[in-house]
């Protein structure tokens, strides 16, 4: 089956103007926004879609505390949309939406959608670092540090991570019903997974949690590379934003990461530079610890030189 | 909270003036410069309430989602930013989310006769 990635991720909130501000601060575009709803999209067009809580419209969360109401996926063609129906139709309810996409329910409650994927072609090449004696290099005179002012947008939706009450149950799902493979997977935790239609290492991870935990964890976008990620991120953080964990570089997929609070009940991430695989790739177990999450993670400093206004005991204290 | 004149010794620091917090706002405060508020303050019915920023489901998490920004919309709960756990404002008790049942670390405040905000160190 060719589901490409996330298409949109939908969530209720309870101050639309504040989740509103908070995903343009973030990077993303505003597209129909208004004191009820709004869409914000990263450069190829998958969003993040929020309204307000008590919005009808809205499908219910797994749960009453999730404010993510609803996971759209991407697909590559039409047969890849009949193929789950049908799949799914065998034994639940699959809806066809005015919109031509279709809507159901996975194994842990979280509802979900399948669309003809909407994202734009993106021909933006992503960060290149020099090297002594590599091959690609940036264009002589370009600079490597994002500089003041510059804008920086998310490229794309990259992956959501749920908590799930029975971890196994919810993998089956993904694996024999909808065609993930798991690419890595943290020993009692849970596996990355990543669907038919994409290479990156994750479009999901799933946590095993207790019930009382049902939800999400985080979900992210995909940044051009790790200079802009984290400029944009310390942007963020100037704009009184709250990190969690970062900047720092996972393990498993490689990627750069930054973690914030949100208005969403869960945690956003910006994240960069993921890997790739194909179906020949073995999946590798871990467990899941900080040192096993991180390969490093980068502390900001202020001040870096001697110098006036430096504490008697120093910057190291 | 209680009102004193003994707050100016060396076992309070100094917030803000006790009226810059109005009625269910919150606000943080980073008195060791660590960078990040270690603490916050609520009025909620007329009081004021003092908290550690500090969530007990991952230890020590960070709560706002924004500076200052404590609160759920309906300014009826304290929330954490983290994975949405929600407290009462005035017992810090978690009474939704993945922390349900635990509580918020209480910080002892006082208000001096000049209206200082104080917090026990
Ligand atoms: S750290 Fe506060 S709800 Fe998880
Ligand atoms: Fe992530």
């Amino acid at each position: 089956m060719k589901i490409v990635g996330l298409e949109s991720l939908i969530f209720g909130v309870d101050d639309v103007r504040g989740a509103a501000r908070f995903l343009v601060d973030y990077g993303l575009t505003p597209v129909d926004v208004s004191d009820r709803s709004g869409r914000f999209e990263a450069i190829d067009g998958t969003a993040v879609v929020i309204a307000r809580q008590d919005d009808p419209a809205l499908p219910p969360g797994p749960v009453p505390g999730c404010r993510l109401r609803k996971t759209v996926m991407g697909v590559a063609d039409e047969a890849t949309l009949g193929a789950i129906a049908a799949e799914l139709r065998r034994d639940r309810e699959v809806r066809r939406l005015p919109d031509g996409s279709i809507e159901s329910i996975d194994d842990s409650g979280f509802v979900i959608g399948f669309q003809l994927t909407a994202r734009r072609p993106v021909v933006l090449p992503g960060e290149i670092s020099n090297a002594p004696g590599g091959v690609v290099f940036r264009p002589i005179n370009s600079l490597g540090v994002p500089p003041p002012g510059s804008v920086i947008r998310p490229r794309s939706l990259s992956h959501v991570v749920y908590f799930v009450p029975d971890v196994a149950k919810a993998e089956a799902f993904y694996v024999n019903r909808l065609g993930f493979r798991c690419t890595d997977r943290f020993t009692g935790t849970g596996p990355f997974l990543q669907p038919g239609g994409s290479l990156d290492h994750h479009t999901h991870f799933l946590i095993g949690a207790p019930p009382h935990m049902h939800g999400v964890e985080h979900f992210t976008f995909h940044f051009g590379g790790p200079s802009e990620m984290i400029t944009n991120g310390y942007r963020f953080v100037e704009k009184g934003y709250q990190a969690f964990w970062g900047p720092g570089r996972h393990i498993l997929g490689s990627n750069w990461f930054w973690y914030f609070n949100s208005p969403f009940g869960c945690h956003i991430e910006m994240d960069a530079d993921m890997d790739q695989h194909d179906a020949s790739w073995q999946p590798r177990e871990a467990t899941a610890s900080a040192d096993n999450s991180q390969a490093f993670l980068l502390k900001m400093r202020r001040k870096w030189y001697p110098g006036p206004g430096i504490p008697e005991n120093g910057d190291y204290a | 909270m209680a009102t004193t004149r003994e707050a100016r010794s060396p076992r309070w620091l100094r917030l803000c003036r006790a009226d810059e917090i109005g009625e269910a706002q919150s606000r943080g405060f980073d008195p060791d410069d660590e960078g990040q508020d270690s603490l916050f303050v609520v009025r909620w019915q007329g009081q004021l309430h003092g908290w550690r920023n500090a969530c007990p489901h991952v230890g020590g998490a960070p709560m706002a989602w924004r500076r200052d920004a404590y609160l759920n919309a309906e300014r009826t709960r304290i929330v954490c930013h983290a994975h949405g756990a929600e407290f009462m404002p005035d017992t810090g008790l978690c009474v939704q989310g993945p922390c349900r049942g635990e509580r918020l670390i209480d910080i002892e405040l006082v208000v001096d006769a000049d209206g200082e905000l104080f917090a026990k160190k």
